[in-house]
């Protein structure tokens, strides 16, 4: 049966198409995380636009894309915000249901965070994924090791 | 693709030769008979333009026709009957089967001359398969062989005549002619039926004959003649083809490949056979095979084929022939079991040992055998086996690499990863060009319904567990950037490897040969092929994103292969997004490469300009201080290109060098007044700026003032330069209408990390609008460089902790939240209007009343005013209220607009008048009054009303421009009721008799009718109720008469002048009486219905004022009151006088009316004549009347003759209705013995004293009938 996924990297990313937060479990190779990110945007913006209006309001985007050793995974919320999972590209099947309850859990994660009455999300494009809001960063890693025993984040 | 031999990757079709289409004047290349190989596409020769030769222009057309019917492809799933054309020479030859001639002894036991066991084969002795293996079956032997001749037709004799007798003599030796022409070409058919019936290759023939031959009766026998002397099948061996034109050709070519199919296919299959036999065999003596001894190693140049390399060579010359055959399935079959083979001798170095050219060969075919498995695969739709497979083989051979010592590490092995990624990319291009689709792979939560054609079911189950990410095929751009990835890693590898010679570690196998690659240029390739592909499959609203990625990617191999100029325009395009887009993370890498460029380029300005950029994105302090040290040292050591110019870095969609932060102290401020402002410049505490030649910073304002410039001046005061904020004061800001420019201010314009310069100051405007800071411009100045950076307010770095708060006190350090979401602008609005509303009105107000309201407004402002009134009447909650208001000619019950009132000079008022009317119902009445103003000049008050009329609607849209106020003002106005009525109404019975039932004046319009209804006497009560006193000027009774009831009389009838008017002071009341004939139908009656009033009074009054004039005339009016319909059963009625005299008769008259709508009336009367009476009377004593039909009535008269004086009462008369005789078993309480029943008693009414009262007060319909005593009426009897 499949082995465990495991989570590469985690982004955030605002309707606005601003990274919110990228959070990585690799280390040294942040910044390709930040290109699987951005560039999975494009998938993303299709997929949701094409079916977005003639059928189900259902956040989970499926496969966008896997290239570079990289298998990108999206999720749109229904106020558009964006959350990208990059899982290591491995010769198994990836159980949709997994990668949805990962998402949902991510999902939450996000959304207690952005339940915080400090944070003036429409101020900074950045929000709730600052430097300066270290709860959310710490339940993403959390997520990240309960999902596949993933390393310890950089 | 292109590394790998044709013939193993192409799509094989069965091959057919064309002989005998050479070109008559064929140049001498056609003429070889060496066919072309199937790879040279060679382009026919050209026409010949001047031959008359039908037959010489349809062989061009054949060969045209011919040839185009297929082309060599890799990808061709289509399975249409198709051959692969080859024309070749008549006098063709095969190549032999094997290497002795056949009559040779030894022939049995040869070979073939490619099999590993001949020793002249290249195979020899340990060969799989060699690629010209496949090019024999596709180039040296047909399945079918096509030879064009021509039929020998004899010469036409011209001047022949259909009519001239036949020239037997020219006949017989036509036919002789014909028949050893024949003759000879059956003789050469036959000889090339030897050839092919050897190898079992059918031979076709196509005779090219005229037209006119074809009608020629003896082309059947002549036909048959060739076919037999030539010994040819009986089927689909023997065409003939006269000229025709192309889609003729066309179709012929069709024809003849579906006859020909057949036989292909058989000759294949024979194929098949033979060699499965020869598999069979060998597999049966792989039993009792030995493997040699591992010792046997060094020798292995001479070891012959091993059993696993004969499966290989079995499976895959049976997957070809399947393939041969067009049967996709069993080639795949066949190729998986040769690829299987090939993987366990790949397995063993004893087998293949690394590095030989055997194992290089192995590992071609095993490449492309790959290449063929993932191509049927997804010619049967099967993407994700395809990929799967393709990706195992890249895994295993990843993992042989290992083994052979070429691992990740070597250039070697990146370039094989390259080339398969490559090879998938290209396959997958060319299906996507024809028939190769692309899923998009979307989660099945979204493609409910739609259901994938091409996929099986089995897969789909699999799918709805989830998907396995590379098994999703994705389109070649995929496949090529990770080919340009791979060919990266493998430039890297050998740089390092160069890098190892050059230290003098032995170089690696191979890389002589890769020293000349370049591989840049193939990166390069690479990248920009996967951008088209991205670019092609990526819908048009993609923002392009990944095309991007690819695009950086392209650009850094620029850089590397040192074309800086062109990846400075792709780091242009590229950076315009990500900064937009706020990726900073990205973009920093991007703008150090570019940095790079600029600095080979020795592009001073663009280094400058991108320092700039690069210091607002710096991650820490250092990064910072480097970066403006790399910026001084430019400043420093060279000149700007455009002197003179400064130099302007837009920051405006990057992160800026400043953190600003504007913050005004009040959110909006009247015209005039000052508001103040605070301006943060600051750094954030991850960078240090104290190092930038900042010159000066410009500030400015919106439009109309001068900027405010700050100089750079160095602290002087040691403490103040330590803190952490500092604080510029600016003043007040100068108006550029003023000719006075303010002085330039000096502050210290070097920020240490976390340092914040706050710029205090103050600003008013004299006209309304937005007032905020349009610009912070920080000017750079060194030596002849000028480098200005916009900046805008309110912009900061994510880190920053900047927020708008106020700075109150600078020791210690204090700052006040302004509770306020932008702070960043100030609103400057008109001041507002000085006008005294006043409204004044004697409450309360009287109903039907005009009720003035005076409206007093007086300018107190210094400015003109033009002044407009709107007023609206509230609906009011009233029940059975009415209202309106007049002002100035309008009657509205709602809404009056734009009153006017002119213009107001200051300190003058003007009056309006407004008029409430409240009718109906007494309560509060609301009144919203809303006096707008607007400032005017005062020479415009000339302007008459008509022109300023427009002006005023115009304004609405540019409200805010034009200096209006509007002042609002609500007044509730109770209103009591003036007068108020009251009514008493009586009924009397008719002593009129009911017409006749046939009276025909009844139905006559204008019959009056009341004997039913009598007579209703309305008697009115009205009584002043207003709080003041009121004038009643006159009353008056309007008739309304209708069908049912009209006013007879009325006491205001008479005319009495002197009565009106006349004041009445609340409490006061006047009577007024009427009488009213009724006349209900009979319908009304049943019905119970009521008689609306017929007509209304109407009283004129005015108010009396305070001061002691009159208001002005009102009217109210009263409508008389409903009136009931008396209701009646039987009843009797007594009409007595009222006077007698004694001892004169006085008749008496007793009417019995039975005014039951359905029951008739038996009636006894009786008189009783008591002693005592006064009377002596004359008539009934005691009888029964004829029975009353309903509506009818019967009169009985006495004549009385009173014997005494006085008020004397007449004799009882007792009327009984026999019909509702209370019967004996009911009697109340009184055993009655008598039989004659006495009925019950009918009402006696005096028609003297008939009041059958009805108080109508507040429309109650409780009519209270008073009954009357029997027989009390009474006669003055006088002497």
């Amino acid at each position: 049966m499949a082995p465990p996924l495991r989570l590469n990297a985690v982004a955030f990313i605002s309707p606005q198409n601003h990274p919110i937060l990228i959070r990585t479990f690799e280390k040294g190779d942040e910044l390709k995380y930040h290109y699987v990110a951005h560039t999975s945007l494009d998938v993303i913006e299709e997929r949701s636009q094409s079916n977005g209006p003639t059928k189900s309001n259902d956040c989970y985007l499926g496969l966008l894309y896997a290239m570079d050793e990289i298998a990108a995974y999206g999720y749109i919320t229904p106020l558009k915000m964006k959350i990208v999972i990059a899982l290591p590209l491995t010769d198994s099947v990836v159980r949709d249901a997994e990668v949805i309850m990962t998402f949902k859990a991510l999902h939450l994660a996000y959304y207690h965070a952005s339940s915080n009455p400090f944070i003036r999300l429409h101020d900074t494009p950045a929000g709730v994924g600052s430097a300066k809001w270290k709860r959310f960063r710490r339940k993403v890693d959390e997520i990240s090791r309960a999902v596949g025993g993933g390393s310890v984040p950089s | 693709m292109n590394s790998y031999p044709a013939e193993l990757l192409v799509q094989l079709a069965p091959v057919m030769f064309v002989a005998g289409l050479d070109l008559p004047p064929a140049p001498s290349t056609t003429a070889s008979t060496t066919p072309q190989s199937p790879g040279q596409t060679q382009t026919p020769p050209p026409a010949p333009t001047k031959t008359q030769d039908p037959f010489s222009s349809l062989v061009a057309r054949l060969r045209d026709a011919l040839q185009s019917q297929r082309k060599v492809a890799i990808w061709a799933p289509e399975r249409t009957r198709e051959f692969q054309m080859i024309l070749v020479g008549k006098d063709v030859r095969f190549p032999p089967r094997k290497l002795v001639p056949p009559e040779d002894l030894a022939y049995a036991s040869a070979h073939s001359p490619l099999s590993p066991l001949t020793h002249s084969s290249p195979l020899y002795p340990d060969g799989l398969i060699a690629p010209i293996w496949i090019r024999k079956h596709t180039a040296l032997v047909p399945s079918v062989f096509v030879l064009f001749l021509r039929l020998f037709e004899a010469p036409v004799l011209h001047a022949r005549s259909p009519l001239d007798p036949s020239d037997p003599e020219h006949e017989r030796d036509k036919t002789e002619e014909e028949r050893r022409r024949d003759t000879d070409l059956s003789a050469e058919v036959a000889a090339r039926k030897k050839i092919t019936n050897e190898r079992g290759i059918k031979l076709t023939v196509v005779l090219l004959a005229t037209r006119r031959m074809l009608d020629d009766p003896s082309l059947d026998s002549r036909l048959t003649f060739i076919r037999r002397q030539s010994g040819l099948d009986s089927r689909a061996a023997l065409f003939v083809l006269s000229p025709v034109g192309t889609s003729e050709l066309n179709d012929f070519a069709r024809s003849l490949q579906d006859a020909l199919y057949e036989p292909a296919v058989e000759y294949y299959t024979s194929h098949s056979k033979r060699v499965r036999r020869k598999r069979n065999r060998h597999s049966q003596s792989v039993s009792s095979y030995n493997p040699p001894p591992l010792v046997s190693m060094g020798v292995a140049s001479t070891r012959p084929l091993r059993p696993e390399g004969w499966t290989v060579r079995y499976e895959y010359k049976m997957a070809c022939f399947a393939e041969f055959r067009g049967e996709d399935e069993v080639a795949l079959k066949h190729y998986q079991d040769a690829y299987a083979t090939l993987m366990i001798m790949f397995g063993s170095t004893a087998i293949l040992p690394p590095r030989t050219k055997r194992w290089a060969e192995a590992k071609v075919l095993a490449d492309t055998i790959n290449v063929k498995i993932t191509k049927l695969y997804l010619y049967n739709h099967e993407r994700s086996l395809a990929l799967s497979h393709h990706n195992s083989h890249m895994r295993r051979f990843a993992d042989f690499s290992r083994g052979w010592g070429i691992g990740e590490e070597t250039f070697e092995y990146w370039s094989w990863m390259a080339r398969q990624h490559r090879v998938l990319a290209e396959l997958l291009e060319q299906g996507s060009n024809s028939s190769l689709t692309f899923p998009t792979n979307p989660p099945p939560s979204l493609t409910v319904g739609a259901s994938s054609a091409g996929t099986p079911v089995e897969l789909d189950a699999v799918r709805a567990l989830g998907l396995n990410p590379s098994h999703a095929l994705q389109h070649p751009g995929h496949y090529y950037y990770m080919a340009a990835r791979c060919t990266e890693a493998r430039r890297e590898r050998f740089l390092a490897n160069e890098k190892g010679i050059s230290q003098g570690t032995n170089s690696a196998p191979g890389y002589a040969n890769e020293k000349k690659v370049n591989h840049l240029t193939l990166i390069l390739e690479l990248y920009t092929k996967s951008y088209e592909l991205f670019k092609k499959h990526s819908s048009t609203m993609s923002q392009g994103r990944l095309t991007l990625w690819i695009a950086y990617r392209i650009a850094r191999t620029y850089y590397e292969s040192e074309k800086f100029d062109i990846a400075i325009r792709f780091f242009e395009r590229i950076a315009k997004t990500y900064r937009r887009e706020k990726w900073k993370h990205m973009l920093r890498p991007l703008l150090s490469t570019w940095y790079a460029c600029a600095q080979k380029l020795n592009d001073v300005e663009l280094m400058a300009t991108l320092l700039v950029e690069m210091i607002g994105y710096a991650q820490d302090v250092d990064e910072s201080r480097t970066l403006q040290e790399d910026l001084l040292a430019i400043l420093k050591n060279s000149v700007p290109v455009s002197a003179g110019k400064p130099l302007v870095v837009d920051l405006k969609e990057s992160d800026p060098l400043l953190d600003t932060m504007l913050v005004f102290w009040t959110p909006e401020v009247r015209v005039g007044e000052e508001v103040a402002f605070q301006l943060s410049l600051a750094t954030p505490t991850n960078m240090d700026l104290s190092a930038l030649p900042i010159d000066s910073v410009t500030i400015t304002f919106s439009d109309g003032y001068y900027p405010v410039v700050l100089q750079h001046s160095p602290p002087t005061d040691v403490q103040v330069a330590d803190t952490v904020v500092r604080l510029v004061k600016v003043g007040k800001l100068v108006p550029e209408d003023e000719d006075e420019e303010p002085e330039e201010i000096c502050a210290d314009l070097r920020w240490k990390p976390g340092e914040r310069l706050v710029v205090s100051g103050s600003i008013s405007s004299e006209a309304p609008g937005l007032l905020t800071v349009v610009s912070i411009t920080v000017v750079l100045a060194q030596n002849s460089w000028t480098i200005e950076m916009p900046h805008e307010p309110c912009v900061s770095h994510e880190i920053s902790t900047l927020v708008p708060r106020w700075l109150t006190s600078l020791q210690p350090i204090r700052f006040l939240q302004l509770g306020r979401n932008d702070c960043s602008s100030v609103v400057v609005r008109h001041r507002p209007h000085e006008l005294a509303v006043e409204l004044s009105h004697q409450a309360p107000a009287l109903l039907d009343e005009e009720y003035p309201i005076v409206i007093d407004i007086t300018n107190v402002d210094e400015r003109h005013l033009d002044v407009v009134v709107d007023v609206l009447l509230q609906p009011t909650e009233v029940d059975q209220a009415a209202q309106y208001i007049i002002f100035d000619d309008q009657r509205s019950s709602g809404l009056i607009k734009g009153i006017r009132l002119g213009t107001i000079a200051p300190g003058v008022s003007a009056t309006k008048t407004l008029y409430l009317v409240g009718s109906g119902a007494p309560g509060d009445r609301m009144l919203d009054i809303s006096v707008q103003s607007t400032s005017v000049q005062p020479g415009s008050t000339s302007t008459g009303d008509d022109d300023a009329e427009p002006r005023s609607s115009s304004s609405l849209s540019a409200h805010a421009a034009v200096d209006s106020c509007e002042k609002l003002q609500t007044i509730v106005i109770p209103t009591s009721g003036a007068l108020t009525a009251t009514y008493d109404v009586v009924y009397r019975r008719s002593k009129n008799a009911m017409p006749a039932l046939a009276d025909l004046s009844t139905v006559e319009d204008d019959f009056w009718d009341d004997s039913y209804g009598g007579v209703a006497v309305v008697t009115t009560r009205i009584e002043c109720s207003a709080p003041c006193g009121l004038v009643i000027e006159n009353l008056k009774l309007h008739r309304q008469d209708n069908p049912l009831a009209k006013v007879l009389d009325c006491s205001s009838d008479e005319s009495n002048d002197d009565m009106f008017p006349d004041e009445y002071f609340p409490g006061d009341e006047f009577c007024n009486v009427s009488r009213i004939s009724l006349s209900p139908r009979e319908e009304q009656v049943l019905g119970e219905e009521k008689i609306t009033g017929p007509g209304d009074y109407e009283v004129v009054w005015r108010r009396m004022l305070p001061a002691g004039g009159l208001g002005r005339q009102s009217t109210t009016r009263f409508a008389l009151p409903t009136l009931m319909i008396p209701q009646d059963e039987l009843i009797a009625l007594l009409d007595v006088p009222s006077v007698a005299k004694l001892h004169v008769s006085t008749p008496i008259h007793l009417t019995v009316r039975n005014r039951h709508s359905s029951r008739s009336a038996n009636v006894t009367v009786t008189l009783d004549l008591d002693l005592s009476d006064a009377f002596i009377a004359a008539g009934l004593r005691n009888g029964r009347l004829p029975i009353l039909l309903p509506g009818s009535e019967e009169k009985l008269s006495w004549n009385l003759i009173p014997i005494e004086c006085g008020h004397v009462k007449i004799p009882r008369i007792k009327v009984m209705d026999v019909r509702r005789a209370v019967l004996p078993s009911q009697g109340v309480g009184v055993p009655s013995t008598e039989v004659d029943v006495e009925g019950e008693a009918v009402k006696v009414v005096d028609v003297r004293a008939d009041w059958n009262t009805a108080r109508m007060q507040s429309a109650g319909d409780s009519v209270v009938a008073i009954p009357q005593q029997d027989g009390a009426s009474t006669i003055l009897v006088l002497p």
